[in-house]
């Protein structure tokens, strides 16, 4: 068998080392240095400030197709859903409550896709067919110019996940108003959990309200909790699961109507199965 | 032993220039396919680093915003994402990518009031 020269094999042995220590240097010591890189790759945070402004263009503009291109950039999963979600942890760390409005606002408006009008002036200036060398924005003949707002319906099914559109940017709620307790009806429903009781919080707009505290006390016992929390059945909505040997009594805020005595139902299928009903209360702003 | 000659040292000298070529030539390679080919993919990154018009689009984006909810300071926290550079030359540097790539007239326009309003804000702070 022939051998093979020792510094052939030597000059094989470097290359390969060579190689190993420019993907080391490449890779790990000094990684080539991003500068033209996409919105999806921000951070969790930033990315959460990429949505909130996108969602404060569209309560400025109302123009949901560029929204809904500018959404497209952070490649969410879900944008609908990573939208509720950021809203309700806006909610929970505090921030702005317009803000938090704004964006499920925008989740909102996505959910049904509607395009809705803004209340302020908007620029009018008609632009001329510039092609912008940026693929994410919409042309902006898109805007339409002028537009009414929809009614809007209002919700009365608690496991509808369609929620309240809220078209244009409104003044904030406020927390602090008294709720009046304007609908309180047994719910016999077998697909349900047992002594479900369910919350509806409205503004005095009729539009569902997020993070408002509900406070619900029984003997020996006291609980609070938050609307929003499962944006999926409405930006409004809360449950509690009631055991049913006890009585609750549920109030949001000071000065809010008070519902006590609530208490799960013995209810009855059409098997004559027996099972324990709910509860489903709304409140609204007056 | 026989005498060593020229012809064998400069064949040694040759070898060992040729291995420390081929140490050369890997680091090379490595380089290129670290650097070029197939480099880190990066995630968690700050805004800084976006893209000019993705940069340019954010701005256009407060700028709507500001036109309606004429908030210079929630404009200016909205822009401080950025990092380093001023809120006022983060929007011109916005406005000059628009004009200089056909963004449109209106969405200029937008953009140049909150140039304007954020040199405004830059100076009363």
């Amino acid at each position: 068998m022939r051998r093979i020269p020792w510094w052939r094999l030597g000059a094989m042995l470097a290359l390969l080392a060579g190689l190993g220590l420019g993907l080391v240097y490449s890779w790990i010591i000094s990684p080539a240095r991003v500068t033209d890189s996409e919105p999806l790759a921000l951070r969790t945070d930033f990315k959460d400030h990429y949505r909130s402004a996108i969602a404060a263009a569209y309560a400025a503009t109302g123009n949901l197709p560029r929204a809904e291109a500018r959404l497209s950039l952070l490649a969410d999963a879900d944008p609908i859903e990573a939208l509720n979600a950021q809203a309700q942890r806006m909610l929970a760390s505090g921030q702005s409550f317009e803000q938090a409005d704004q964006v499920a606002a925008l989740a909102s408006a996505l959910g049904e896709g509607i395009t809705v009008e803004f209340t302020s002036t908007p620029v009018t200036e008609t632009t001329n067919s510039i092609v912008s060398t940026s693929t994410l924005l919409p042309d902006p003949s898109e805007i339409p110019p002028e537009i009414t707002e929809t009614a809007q319906p209002v919700e009365t099914q608690a496991t509808i996940s369609a929620s309240t559109p809220r078209p244009t940017q409104t003044a904030v709620p406020t927390l602090g108003a008294p709720f009046a307790l304007t609908g309180q009806e047994t719910v016999c429903d077998r697909n349900l959990p047992d002594g479900l009781l369910q919350v509806i919080v409205f503004d005095s707009r009729r539009r569902q309200l997020a993070g408002a505290k509900i406070i619900i006390t029984w003997d020996g016992g006291e609980e609070e909790f938050f609307t929003g929390l499962k944006p999926e059945l409405g930006n409004g909505y809360a449950d509690f699961i009631m055991d049913p040997n006890t009585a609750y009594t549920v109030q949001l805020g000071a000065g809010s109507d008070i519902a006590s005595g609530l208490t799960t139902s013995t209810c009855q299928t059409s098997d004559g199965e027996t099972f324990f009903g709910g509860t489903k209360l709304t409140f609204q702003q007056p | 032993m026989p005498p060593v000659t020229c012809p064998d040292i400069h064949m040694k000298s040759y070898r060992w220039i040729f291995i420390s070529l081929a140490l050369l030539a890997g680091i090379g390679l490595g380089l290129a396919y670290g650097w070029v080919m197939d480099p880190v993919d990066f995630f968690d990154l700050t805004p800084d680093t976006l893209r000019a018009d993705y940069k340019s689009d954010y701005v256009l984006m407060v700028a709507e915003a500001y036109h309606v909810e004429r908030d210079p300071d929630l404009a200016a926290r909205q822009l401080a994402i950025f990092g380093t550079q001023t809120p006022s030359t983060i929007a011109s540097s916005g406005l000059a990518y628009a004009r200089a790539n056909g963004f449109s007239d209106s969405d200029i326009a937008l953009m140049q009031e909150l140039v304007t309003a954020m040199q405004a804000w830059s100076r009363i702070q």
